[in-house]
């Protein structure tokens, strides 16, 4: 559906926050995302698929320029027209039995904010760590901060930071890069925790058809559009990633 | 203006209620789109190609995008003709359309078990034979790529299959006319034209090629041309019908199939990007129909031979 963009910033380095109209219809759960057509030519030709970051009256949407299809995103200015279809995908399950840990890599902390939000909203807790390259990488004003660099809060990875809060009885939600998602693979394995990652791929379609995000899993090949993105990281063979 | 358009077009016995179908592998098993569009609308739907046993496709990554196009390697993964005519056919049974299934083999034997099975399935319209897949490293395109082994091919189909024939042709071949003949001298009812080309990406920091199967086939906007030009070609070599498929994202595109020479098109990767734009197309065309005063699309076909 075409909408239209309210507003369009960068927020940190190579980050920006589009803030997209909201229609009354739309509604998603933490976890989902949205395919997006940059603009209406066929150039480029795939829509770019997004985690939800925000939900209100504005669909937000937490974006990292890193190419062509992005950086004309970036260009768009507000009162432009989108065409965004979605949302899409399974999201996040909250559970109120666990010690819930939000673990975000980089732009993964997108579907982690919604989800943080719908958590606060149930007044329920839960711990957030976020990682970053550097200080001038960082989009988010709360939770506990690593950056790689040591420019900011902890220095060195994420995982790192957080490896101590995890416990049997956590409940983990992690998106971030790859790397990141298979050492906190292996550590919940470790610490016999749960854990929910979102995960990333080149898609075409975003409905399940054009088989293009294939993820090998425990039961075969499943689609990372239609089957996840959200999946029980014990389903995933992080060996094959 | 005001005056009805007749969009029409006859294939082999069937009654085509317009020249818009989808393209094999882009349209899932149609079920998948049930809530984008009316699929009663369309022309007809071709379901993702099947073969005898399920199969899991390649390893990822297998998709990569290209200026106005991309290049897939999905490695024909499907569930099998068999789960195929119990768990999905008799959900798209009732709309009132033509349904074409698409068969893969990996030898003559496989295609003529697929050809037995879906022969007996009534709301199968049409079987469209895949012998132009890049993806796959057995069968596939070595079929079609040799006259001799279409020829051979079709015959045997046709002699176990009471539904019109059609056989899906590879443009990755340095003449697609005695192809086309190939099927025709064996009785195809239709031939449909192109299938992708065979292309490579490569990451020039890893030195790797993107896709995991290395190659795979492009589609999309950038090859139209491409396939306008071999329907062009094909059309003037052969007597039975032609399928105009590759690259068609508007009206205009399908329309350009058309005067080349095709009696149908199939829309293909244009459904990832904009799931109802079959029924755009539909509109399109009926739009040119009426400006252009002509009554009924079929005659356009071929027009620009002319």
């Amino acid at each position: 559906m075409q909408l239209q963009i309210v507003s369009n910033k960068q927020v940190s380095k190579d980050t920006y926050l589009i803030k997209i109209d909201n229609p009354e219809v739309f509604d998603a759960y933490p976890g989902q995302f949205v395919m997006v057509r940059v603009n209406n030519y066929n150039y480029p030709l795939l829509r770019r698929p997004f985690s939800i970051y925000n939900l209100s009256n504005t669909i937000d949407l937490l974006y990292r320029k890193v190419g062509e299809g992005t950086s004309m995103l970036s260009l768009k200015k507000p009162g432009d027209s989108i065409d965004i279809l979605g949302p899409l995908g399974n999201g996040f399950k909250i559970k109120s039995d666990k010690k819930l840990i939000l673990i975000g890599g980089g732009i993964g902390i997108a579907p982690l904010c919604f989800l943080k939000k719908k958590i606060d909203e149930r007044k329920m807790n839960c711990e957030t760590y976020f990682g970053f390259n550097s200080k001038d990488e960082i989009c988010v004003d709360y939770g506990n901060i690593a950056t790689i660099d040591g420019s900011f809060g902890y220095k060195g990875n994420v995982v790192d930071m957080a490896i101590d809060k995890i416990e049997e009885n956590s409940l983990i939600y992690a998106c971030g890069p790859t790397i990141m998602l298979k050492k906190l693979a292996l550590l919940c394995h470790e610490k016999k925790c749960n854990m929910e990652v979102s995960l990333e791929s080149r898609m075409a379609c975003g409905m399940g058809v054009c088989l293009g995000c294939a993820v090998e899993t425990k039961n075969g090949m499943s689609l990372v559009c239609s089957d996840g993105p959200v999946f029980d990281y014990k389903d995933i063979l992080w060996e094959k990633m | 203006m005001g005056k009805n358009v007749n969009l029409t077009c006859k294939v082999a016995n069937l009654i085509f209620k317009n020249p818009v179908l989808t393209a094999s592998g882009t349209f899932g098993y149609g079920v998948e789109y049930e809530k984008h569009l009316d699929l009663n609308k369309l022309g007809g739907f071709v379901v993702k190609g099947l073969s005898i046993k399920e199969r899991s496709g390649n390893n990822p990554p297998r998709i990569v995008e290209t200026p106005c196009g991309m290049l897939n390697a999905i490695g024909l993964q499907n569930i099998g003709v068999d789960r195929f005519l119990k768990e999905k056919l008799p959900k798209i049974a009732k709309f009132n359309t033509h349904i074409i299934a698409n068969i893969y083999g990996t030898q003559i034997d496989e295609f003529l078990e697929l050809a037995e099975k879906l022969n007996n399935a009534e709301r199968i319209s049409a079987i469209e034979v895949n012998v132009s897949c890049p993806n796959v490293r057995v069968g596939g395109m070595l079929f079609g790529k040799d006259p001799n082994m279409v020829f051979k091919l079709t015959s045997a189909i046709k002699k176990v299959s009471d539904k019109p024939i059609i056989i899906k042709l590879t443009p990755n071949v340095s003449d697609i006319v005695s192809i086309a003949k190939a099927a025709e001298s064996a009785g195809a009812d239709a031939v449909s034209l192109i299938n992708t080309i065979a292309g490579m990406v490569i990451d020039v920091k890893s030195k790797k090629p993107v896709l995991f199967n290395k190659i795979g086939g492009l589609s999309g906007p950038a090859i139209y041309p491409v396939g306008v030009k071999m329907v062009y070609e094909v059309y003037h070599a052969v007597k039975i019908p032609v399928i105009g498929v590759g690259g068609i994202y508007s009206a205009d595109i399908a329309l350009q199939y058309m005067i080349a020479g095709a009696m149908l098109v199939e829309v293909g990767t244009a459904n990832f990007v904009q799931p109802n734009i079959t029924i755009e197309i539909i509109k399109g065309m009926e739009e040119y129909a009426k400006r252009e005063g002509i009554s009924n699309i079929s005659d356009i076909i071929g027009s620009c031979c002319k």
